[in-house]
């Protein structure tokens, strides 16, 4: 009998432990940007000029007048097949541009209704204009929360 | 996170020991033997039905059938509906699934007494092969700014886990009997689309390495479990009483105080 008038009581805890445990574990991590580094002479470097990216196409300034530039984390639209980034380098009286298209698949990632929806990328294929930048190379095409390096973007030697 | 678990492994003790602590002072008492078959039950979850109509986000519904062995070896198999509605706290996402599952084990009586108690200690393996939605009306792009509410629907998923019990059952009256147990379940395959994890697994609960649930049963027995103050099981002849029964035969008769006295007195 004494275990009978225990029985409920364990019902209740049962109940409550069920239904009173509830977490949210979102990534802390969790803005999808494409990394790219700058390369020159096959060494990483900085860009003593202003850098400025644009998206001609949505009209949006991505990176907005960045001094020693080395290390570029910009997000990808999430609809567009391709993204049209104008890469343009102000110095003392001189100013030049290129442009980089990147070519892409993305697909959506959740983790919770508690936590916002992002796109991953997969970059299948990037062309540019050549008038600083030699050669662009793709080290890892997925573009994730991961924030490996994406993109190698090759100055043109400064011997030249 | 780990100090939940802590409390919950405590409480499982907690559940257990008066139970074990309590048999053994009564385990000199008569022990009686069960028959091969000594029942069979069908069963369902009142958690499950309770949380549906108390509109909690998730629910397991479900039902289940099992055979007992000597009153010791409950071989079950329980089939049941998950249901999940989740709305997003700070999101306007909104995740939902409902799909069936299964789950086949065993549970082992403690009680060493045939007394209508069962403490009950098992395994379960169970698995769920499902379909989950997810939506997010307000998503955003964040280099054109323009928004595209995102539908994902029929993402399929497959997970495969294993659940440890503890729980305790008594009987309430004739047939029907009522009982709880707590369940540790840990993952042990999963399958789900690239695109993202589903909040909630059909059976297993909140999708997780780990998980905890639990289960109050009512079950309806029959067989010799239900019938033991009236001796006979329904599925095989009640060894113990007959034994007994044998031996009271056996016994001769007691001698009148009277006669007995005679026959010291020759």
């Amino acid at each position: 009998m004494k275990l009978v008038k225990g029985f409920l009581p364990a019902c209740i805890i049962t109940l409550m432990v069920v239904l009173g445990c509830d977490t949210i574990d979102c990534t802390l991590n969790n803005t999808v940007v494409m990394v790219s580094n700058i390369y020159q002479d096959g060494k990483a470097v900085e860009i003593n000029d202003t850098l400025s990216i644009t998206n001609p196409d949505a009209s949006v300034v991505l990176l907005n007048s960045k001094t020693d530039a080395s290390n570029l984390k910009l997000v990808l639209s999430y609809f567009q097949p391709v993204d049209t980034l104008v890469l343009t380098i102000t110095g003392d009286g001189y100013q030049f541009e290129d442009t980089l298209w990147i070519e892409k698949t993305s697909y959506n990632h959740f983790e919770s209704p508690d936590c916002p929806v992002n796109m991953f990328h997969h970059i299948t294929e990037v062309r540019s204009t050549h008038v600083f930048i030699d050669s662009v190379s793709i080290t890892q095409p997925d573009v994730n929360f991961a924030e490996h390096e994406n993109l190698q973007i090759h100055l043109y030697s400064s011997a030249d | 996170m780990k100090i939940f678990r802590f409390i919950c492994i405590l409480l499982l003790i907690s559940l257990a020991s008066p139970i074990v602590l309590g048999q053994n002072k009564k385990n000199n008492a008569s022990k009686e033997k069960a028959p091969l078959l000594s029942g069979v039950g069908v069963g369902v979850d009142l958690c499950g039905l309770a949380m549906k109509g108390v509109g909690a986000r998730f629910a397991n519904m479900e039902v289940c059938g099992r055979v007992g062995l000597k009153e010791k070896f409950f071989p079950i198999f329980e089939i049941g509906i998950g249901d999940c509605t989740r709305y997003g706290g700070e999101t306007t996402n909104v995740f939902s699934t409902r799909a069936p599952y299964w789950r086949i084990g065993m549970d082992y009586n403690v009680n060493k007494k045939v007394n209508g108690n069962r403490f009950l200690v098992g395994f379960r393996y169970g698995f769920s092969t499902y379909k989950y939605d997810f939506s997010a009306p307000d998503f955003k792009d964040p280099v054109y700014g323009t928004y595209a509410p995102l539908e994902l629907e029929g993402l399929k998923g497959n997970n495969q886990w294993l659940e440890l019990c503890v729980g305790f059952e008594t009987r309430l009256w004739s047939i029907v009997r009522l009982g709880y147990n707590i369940r540790y379940k840990t993952r042990t395959l999963q399958s789900v689309s690239e695109m993202g994890e589903p909040y909630f697994v059909p059976g297993f609960g909140k999708n997780d390495n780990n998980a905890f649930g639990g289960t109050v049963y009512v079950t309806f027995d029959v067989g010799k479990s239900a019938h033991l103050k009236g001796g006979k099981g329904l599925f095989g002849k009640h060894k113990g009483k007959k034994e007994e029964t044998n031996k009271e035969q056996e016994t001769p008769p007691a001698e009148s105080a009277p006669r007995a006295a005679k026959r010291r007195q020759n």
